[in-house]
């Protein structure tokens, strides 16, 4: 098999002026600075008017060669690279690299450490999906969404700055357990904060999912259809909304998945909507997972592997994988027996969501194109990485 | 695994539609449920406009003598000093090789009267750090924590290179052994900008010595 490889300038050939009295074809850049794009990714569209004709993503706007640079660091310095790629799922980043190192180099992880790290991760895909809804609001229009859902962010991330030390950038799940151990209150204060999240999701329901005007904005607009999602490799809420019960947490279950009930969320057409609701839905889920683990954390020590010794993996190539609020974080790591990898490839989420934006977009309005690209939820540094 | 998959999925439906009276398709019907959806986000609005107590702003310039920090807070770097004015820093140079983007130097001088190798300077770029932790988790000593100031706001990028260590010498263990009229002897003023910062050597690889040159200020 052969694949054509076209620049950019190959693609963008000046349509040609169509005669008196049809409309002619045009290019407009959106991005790399739009407000909704969340970070510089540009995105080219042939317009006839105001309707898509053609999509053609241009990423690369943020590409800090974090793949190289990881080919510099040891596995322990790897964790703070991840952080920067998907900014709003860092935790389940660094558990991507820390659960793909520890597999391989046979370091075995007590339920504690399991426990913790599940909690962690899961606070933070309400926090992610929270900081999504206002921003999906702020984008259509309605910014009202946005404040209230930072006020919520600031919440969980009050905790996080309790227990980790930092609200973004955390490297805080590393290969042998997590940085600190939880705080006393930890436990009392998180279940006030799903208490809390609790009301704000139905406030959520009653602000904006009701809106009429969000409904006649997201219904029926963009569908992917699951057939189109799988073969395009989109994971995550947009697989799901587009009818594909994948969630890693239940087909191939890491850490403390196993022992909470919980539903994958999936949505019915593929629209839109579908994308909108499975989110909102996944954060009433997350807050059921919490509150079955929080109460009976297991004793243990938090880090079972010394700080100072150097972790080596034995020649091989090693894959491994962890849903994060966006989808799929695969890692791939190819060692040559050093504390160092030879070649360290991220799989990452927002990569292969972001093509679906080619196949759902053309035929829609320039308006509907806010509206897909906000729900598909892109974080620019995770693509380009 | 499929089957259990399959009882423990949740499909999202009409039934999941918040506001069940708003039915876009039918909007001849939907006109008044519409305007009664959007009065509906108003009202949420409009309650939290009547109770000034939920509000959540900071009012941060202000504030910043209430401002409080969780004690795990990561912001600057510093050197733990006890209460006798020493600190606990053996120059092992475990936080240098931990640091993942060379962010630490430390550099050693060999003790004038105990003839062992101990810290000269401590320097920190404040400029390329992360605050990642791994210089404080990689300290046998307990030497280092990453302190609460967060307004690091200079005007010269190059201020933002120093030493952290206020003097060199050796750690606390080593001078509460000496006897006392010894130890003035053992150590050696160290200030914030002195030494191989940029402000007056040249040691540290891109940033350039700092002499005032014209058109600098």
């Amino acid at each position: 098999m052969t694949a054509i490889v076209r620049t950019l300038d190959e693609i963008l050939i000046a349509p040609a002026h169509p005669g008196r009295g049809a409309t002619q074809e045009y290019f407009l850049n959106m991005g790399p600075q739009h407000p909704i794009a969340h970070g510089s990714l540009r995105v080219i569209l042939l317009l006839d008017g105001e309707t898509i004709r053609k999509v053609i993503p241009v990423p690369g706007y943020v590409h800090r060669g974090i793949e190289k640079m990881c080919e510099h660091l040891n596995y322990r310095q790897i964790i703070h690279l991840t952080d920067r790629m998907d900014y709003l799922s860092a935790l389940m980043n660094n558990w991507a690299v820390a659960r793909t190192v520890e597999k391989a180099a046979g370091i075995e992880i007590n339920d504690r450490i399991e426990s913790i790290r599940t909690i962690m991760a899961e606070l933070q895909r309400i926090q992610s999906h929270a900081l999504w809804w206002g921003v999906l609001g702020m984008d259509l229009g309605a910014f009202t969404a946005f404040l209230y859902s930072f006020r919520d962010r600031e919440i969980i991330g009050e905790i996080f700055e309790e227990t980790i030390g930092a609200r973004l950038t955390m490297n805080y799940i590393q290969p042998g357990g997590v940085m600190y151990d939880i705080t006393p209150d930890f436990t009392a204060k998180v279940k006030k904060v799903l208490a809390y999240m609790k009301r704000m999701v139905e406030e959520y329901d009653t602000l904006l999912s009701g809106n009429v005007i969000l409904q006649e904005r997201l219904r029926g607009v963009g569908i992917l259809s699951e057939k189109r999602a799988v073969s395009l490799g989109c994971t995550g809420p947009v697989l799901r909304a587009a009818g594909l019960a994948y969630d890693l947490r239940k087909v191939e279950p890491y850490g403390a998945y196993e022992k909470a009930q919980f539903d994958v969320v999936v949505g019915t057409t593929g629209d839109c909507w579908d994308r909108y609701y499975v989110r909102i839905e996944e954060m009433r889920q997350s807050i059921r997972i919490i509150e079955q683990l929080i109460d009976d954390i297991p004793a243990g020590p938090t880090m079972v592997t010394k700080f100072n010794t150097k972790i080596k993996l034995p020649v091989g190539r090693y894959y491994n994988h962890v849903e994060t609020a966006r989808g799929v974080l695969g890692v791939f790591i190819y060692s040559d027996g050093g504390d160092k990898p030879y070649r360290l490839h991220f799989r990452s989420p927002s990569f292969n969501n972001m093509w679906a934006i080619t196949k759902i977009a053309p035929g829609w309005r320039i308006a509907d194109m806010i509206a897909i690209q906000s729900s598909l939820d892109l974080v620019i540094p995770d693509i380009d990485r | 695994m499929t089957e259990q998959i399959k009882k423990e999925t949740r499909k999202i439906g009409l039934k999941d539609i918040p506001v069940a009276v708003v039915s876009p398709l039918k909007k001849a019907q939907s006109g008044l449920s519409a305007l009664a959806s959007l009065a509906k986000g108003m009202r949420l609005t409009f309650s939290y406009f009547r109770r000034p107590s939920k509000i959540v702003t900071q009012q941060y310039p202000e504030n910043r003598a209430t401002l409080k920090f969780p004690p795990r807070y990561r912001a600057m770097l510093k050197l733990i000093y006890e209460d006798n004015g020493y600190h606990r820093c053996t120059a092992c140079g475990l936080c240098d090789k931990a640091c993942p983007n060379g962010s630490i130097k430390v550099i050693t001088r060999k003790g004038a009267t105990t003839g062992r190798v101990e810290l000269d300077r401590y320097i920190w770029r404040l400029d390329s750090c992360v605050m990642c932790n791994a210089c404080v988790q990689a300290c046998p000593f307990d030497a280092l924590e990453m302190g609460h100031e967060f307004e690091n706001a200079v005007y010269d990028r190059r201020l933002l290179v120093f030493n952290l260590n206020r003097y060199a010498g050796p750690p606390a263990s080593v001078m509460l052994k000496a006897e006392e009229s010894l130890r003035p002897a053992m150590t050696e003023k160290r200030d914030r900008y002195g030494g191989p910062v940029p402000l007056n050597g040249a040691q540290i690889p891109v940033v350039k010595p700092l002499t005032i040159q014209e058109g600098d200020l």
